[in-house]
C-alpha cells in the first residue's frame, strides 16, 4: 500500500523584492516587484506502507517546504498528491489523524505545563480511547526511559529529555506515518542511539512508514532502506543507500606501507588487468585507487606474493563525502 | 460536538494548573484590570462634574451604558483577546504545530490563549449598572433579562469577529502590524452615546466596525430610549455576520498561509 503518492507536486513562494536606498523604498509603496521562487520542482514520490525513508538536501533544497505539503501545512500550487489516502490540505482535520509529526528545531508540546498533562491534552485532541491511550503510553514511555520527566514542564527539559518526549507525543494516536524533521539536531550520541532504537522498534513493530530529514547522515546509515535527495526543488537521486555510493562514491583506496622501495612501474606491472591507479605518497608509501568493480581482494593477492607489505590500510568515502561532492558537484554531475 | 465541550474543559483544566502556578500574577491582572475601570468611571464623574447632562444623557444613564458594555468586554476578553497571534504564532512558527492537529485551528487557538478569569469582569459590570440604576427609573420586564442575554452573545460576537478578522491580516503577511491596537481604541467609542460625536463616527461605529452594538445600543434599549430601539434589535444579527465574517476571512487565510521559517 501507498503511504505516500506525489504526481509533480510543486509549490511557489511569490517573494516581494525591496529596492535599495530610501528612494527605493518608496517606490515599493507603490509599485512593488515579486519574483516567484519554485521551493519545490514536480516531483514524484512513491513511498510504499512499512518504509523508513531519508529525505536529505542542503538548506533550502525544498526539504521542509515539501514536508509541509505533506504534512497538510502547505497547500501546492500544483500537481498531485495524496497522503494515507487523504488530500492533505484539503482534508485535513481527517488526515492529521493518521501522521504524527516531530519538528526538531519546533516544540510540539506545551511549553507550560508538565510533560504528562501535554500527553493528556492531546489524548483529548486526538480522541484516543483511554484503555488504548493507557497500554500504549505506558510502553513507549518504557522504552523512552521519560518516566521520570513526566511531572516536569516543558520548559525545564534538556533537549534531549524534550525531543524523547516530543517522539512519545507524537505516536500517542498510533499514526501510520511519522514525519520527523531534524529530529536528532544538537543530541549527544547516547539520546541519538535511543532515538534511533526506538523508530526501529516502532517501524518494525506498527509497520509505521518514516519519512526523515536530516543533516546527520549517520541517521540515515542506522535507519534508512532508502534515501531521497534534493536539490533546488528537485528530487535529484531516489534509492538505496548502497546504490549510492557506487554511483558517487570514488571507489576504495588502499594504502600500503612496504618494506623497500618500490617504483610505480613494479606495481603497475604486478597488478595489470585490474582497473587501479597507483600513486606514491613518500618513498615507502604507496596508494591504489580502485575502480568499483575492482576487489580489494584481488588487488591485494597480486601484491603480497611479490613485495614485502608492512602495513595495509583500506578506505571508503564516507557518506557524508559522497554527499558533499553531490552538492558541490550540483545537479549536472548527478 | 460533546467531545469539543469535553476538549473544551481539558484546556480549561490545564490552564487553571499553570495560572496557579503564577497566582501572584493572576491577583496582579486582576487589579490593574480593575485599576483600568476604575479610570474610565473617573473620567465618567469628572464630566459630569462639569455638566449635568451630555446631549441628553444624564450621569446614572452614562454610567449605566458602561456597565453594561463592561460584561460584553468580560466574555470577549476571557476568550477572544489575543494580542500575540502574529507573534506567536506567525514569526515563531506556532500554526505549524496547530495545523497538524485534528481540530479547527481557530478553534485551537482560542482554547490555547483563553483566560477565563477575565469573566470577573461580568460582576464588576454588575455592580456598575446597578449603581448607574440608583439613579434612575428602570423599568425591567420580564423578557428584558432575556433579551441583555441575547444581546450580550451579540456584542462579544461583534467584537470577536473583529479580533478574529484582524488576526486573519497576520496569515497573508507576516510582517508586524499595529492595526489592532488602533481598532480597538476605536473600539472603546462604542461605550458612550453614539449620538454625542460626530455624525461620520456614528455611521463608523454602526456599519463599518459596529462597536457600538457592543454597548450603547443594546444599553440604550434597556434604558428605555426608544431612538435606537431597532439597531439594538439587530445587535445579534449584526453580532453573527460579523463573527461569520471573521470566521471566513480566517478559513481563507489558513488557505492562503505560508508557514513561518527557511
Amino acid at each position: 500500500m501507498l503511504s505516500i503518492c506525489a504526481r509533480g507536486l510543486t509549490k511557489e513562494f511569490r517573494v516581494f523584492q525591496s529596492r535599495s536606498g530610501l528612494l527605493g523604498a518608496f517606490r515599493d509603496l507603490w509599485n512593488r516587484n515579486y519574483r516567484i521562487i519554485r521551493a519545490v520542482d514536480h516531483i514524484d514520490l512513491e513511498i510504499y506502507q512499512g518504509e523508513m525513508v531519508g529525505y536529505i538536501g542542503e538548506n533550502g533544497a525544498g526539504k521542509s517546504t515539501t514536508i509541509k505539503m505533506l504534512t497538510g501545512i502547505l497547500e501546492p500550487t500544483s500537481g498531485d498528491l495524496t497522503v494515507n489516502g487523504y488530500h492533505p490540505h484539503r482534508q485535513r482535520r481527517e488526515f492529521v489523524k493518521t501522521i504524527g509529526v516531530v519538528f526538531g528545531q519546533r516544540s510540539q508540546l506545551w511549553w507550560d505545563i508538565a510533560v504528562k498533562e501535554s500527553f493528556r491534552l492531546l489524548q483529548k485532541v486526538y480522541r484516543v480511547h483511554d484503555e488504548q491511550y493507557e497500554k500504549h503510553l505506558r510502553r513507549m514511555i518504557e522504552v523512552m526511559d521519560i518516566g521520570n520527566l513526566l511531572d516536569q514542564p516543558v520548559r525545564k527539559l534538556s533537549l534531549g529529555q524534550r525531543m524523547r518526549c516530543e517522539l512519545v507525543a507524537a505516536l500517542i494516536h498510533q499514526p501510520s506515518l511519522l514525519f520527523l524533521d531534524e529530529p536528532t539536531i544538537g543530541l549527544d550520541v547516547l539520546v541519538k542511539d535511543n532515538i534511533r532504537r526506538f523508530l526501529k522498534e516502532i517501524n518494525q513493530e506498527f509497520r509505521t512508514t518514516i519519512l526523515l530529514t536530516t543533516h546527520d547522515l549517520s541517521d540515515i546509515e542506522a535507519l534508512c532502506s532508502r534515501v531521497i535527495m534534493l536539490d533546488q526543488g528537485r528530487i535529484i537521486y531516489d534509492g538505496d543507500l548502497q546504490r549510492l555510493r557506487s554511483k558517487w562514491g570514488s571507489g576504495k583506496k588502499i594504502h600500503l606501507a612496504v618494506e623497500e622501495n618500490v617504483s610505480l612501474k613494479q606495481l603497475e606491472k604486478y597488478t595489470e588487468g585490474l582497473a587501479v591507479t597507483w600513486s606514491k605518497r613518500t618513498e615507502r608509501k604507496v596508494s591504489a585507487v580502485l575502480n568499483h568493480d575492482t576487489p580489494v581482494s584481488k588487488v591485494l593477492a597480486c601484491l603480497v606474493e611479490r613485495i614485502p607489505i608492512q602495513e595495509v590500510q583500506i578506505e571508503e568515502d564516507s557518506t557524508e563525502e559522497i554527499v558533499r561532492k553531490i552538492y558541490q558537484g550540483g545537479e549536472t554531475n548527478a | 460536538m460533546l467531545s469539543l465541550v469535553s476538549l473544551f474543559l481539558e484546556y480549561l483544566k490545564q490552564y487553571i494548573k499553570t495560572r496557579l502556578v503564577y497566582r501572584w500574577d493572576f491577583l496582579a491582572q486582576f487589579i490593574s484590570d480593575l485599576l483600568f475601570q476604575a479610570v474610565n468611571l473617573i473620567f465618567i464623574l469628572v464630566i459630569f462634574s462639569h455638566t449635568t447632562q451630555l446631549k441628553g444623557w444624564t450621569q446614572g444613564e452614562v454610567i449605566f451604558i458602561y456597565g453594561y458594555f463592561l460584561i460584553p468586554w468580560a466574555f470577549f476578553a476571557s476568550f477572544f483577546n489575543i494580542w500575540t497571534f502574529n507573534d506567536r504564532y506567525i514569526i515563531r512558527g506556532e500554526l505549524d504545530r496547530i495545523l497538524t492537529r485534528p481540530v479547527h485551528s481557530l478553534l485551537q487557538v482560542l482554547m490555547e490563549n483563553m483566560t477565563p478569569e477575565s469573566l470577573l469582569g461580568v460582576i464588576n459590570g454588575i455592580v456598575v449598572m446597578i449603581w448607574g440604576m440608583s439613579a434612575l427609573e428602570i423599568e425591567w420586564a420580564w423578557y428584558d433579562l432575556l433579551l441583555m442575554i441575547l444581546f450580550i452573545f451579540g456584542g462579544v460576537a461583534v467584537y470577536g469577529g473583529i479580533n478574529i478578522l484582524l488576526m486573519s491580516i497576520s496569515l497573508y503577511t507576516d510582517s508586524k502590524n499595529d492595526i489592532q491596537p488602533i481598532i480597538f481604541n476605536i473600539g472603546n467609542y462604542g461605550r458612550y452615546p453614539v449620538n454625542i460625536y460626530h455624525r461620520l463616527i456614528q455611521i463608523v461605529l454602526t456599519w463599518i466596525l459596529p462597536f457600538a452594538f457592543v454597548g450603547f445600543y443594546p444599553a440604550s434599549f434597556l434604558l428605555d430610549q426608544q431612538a435606537w430601539r431597532e439597531l439594538a434589535f439587530l445587535t445579534p444579527l449584526v453580532g453573527l455576520s460579523v463573527l461569520l465574517i471573521g470566521i471566513v476571512c480566517w478559513n481563507r487565510g489558513i488557505r492562503h498561509y505560508r508557514g513561518a521559517g527557511n
